[in-house]
């Protein structure tokens, strides 16, 4: 099975709108502000559901927030 | 911290309190052989008791937001894997104190009854100290996850 690496914006998208703090993103996805340093460092890859979550909380696609990179490429 | 890592800390700080509570008559009554001296009258024991559950309380149900779950997605995935480390760790254990008597006391040896209730203790506790400390691990040392 092909391994790869889940990339994200969290951080950036999170300064880019109006500062928001990880407590702020984590109330408005219903996770705890544990889960938020997980993602955005990179230890922790979400579920599907709050991906999109995530990604509509800044408004933007899924795919704007997440990259997935595969070994290979 | 969120309420599953006040959990495993709660968890810990039993354990270590259990420990000292079983271990302090048990040496007493059958390695020193004379009943154990009270450090407390009955009266504070109980106070004692009171604010360890009372502060407990108030450190397990302070809240990092108003908004905050009590579990999310994440949470569940640690304490599915601390649950399994547990588990296993029953397996080993009791594994363990069915093969130490035969050593200790030998094949045709006895052991009192009353030790298997200290035994199925001490299994008990030591379930619990590792689901305690696979959750912490996995939270990552200190308990900050990498923020700060």
């Amino acid at each position: 099975m092909a391994k790869g690496e889940l990339n994200n914006k969290v951080r950036r998208l999170r300064f880019d709108n109006g500062e928001m703090t990880q407590q702020q993103l984590a109330d408005a996805t219903g996770v705890t502000r544990q889960t938020i340093i997980a993602i955005e460092s990179g230890k922790y890859a979400p579920s599907l559901p709050l991906a999109f979550r995530i990604a509509r909380t800044f408004g933007v696609r899924v795919e704007d927030v997440f990259q997935y990179e595969d070994e290979d490429s | 911290m969120n309420k599953t890592q006040k959990s495993a800390i709660f968890c810990l700080v039993t354990f270590l309190f259990a420990v000292v509570v079983i271990a302090y008559p048990f040496i007493s009554i059958f390695i020193l052989k004379s009943w154990p001296e009270s450090f407390f009258s009955r009266i504070w024991s109980m106070i004692a008791y009171f604010v360890f559950i009372a502060a407990s309380i108030i450190f397990l149900r302070k809240k990092q937001s108003p908004n905050e779950p009590d579990f999310d997605e994440r949470d569940d995935l640690i304490k599915k894997r601390a649950v399994i480390a547990s588990f296993v760790s029953v397996w080993i254990l009791l594994a363990g104190v069915t093969v130490i008597p035969r050593f200790v006391v030998g094949i045709k040896g006895s052991i009192p009854v009353w030790l298997l209730s200290f035994i199925n203790l001490g299994v008990f506790l030591g379930a619990l100290l590792v689901y305690s400390v696979a959750v912490l691990i996995q939270y990552g040392w200190r308990g900050k996850d990498g923020e700060g």
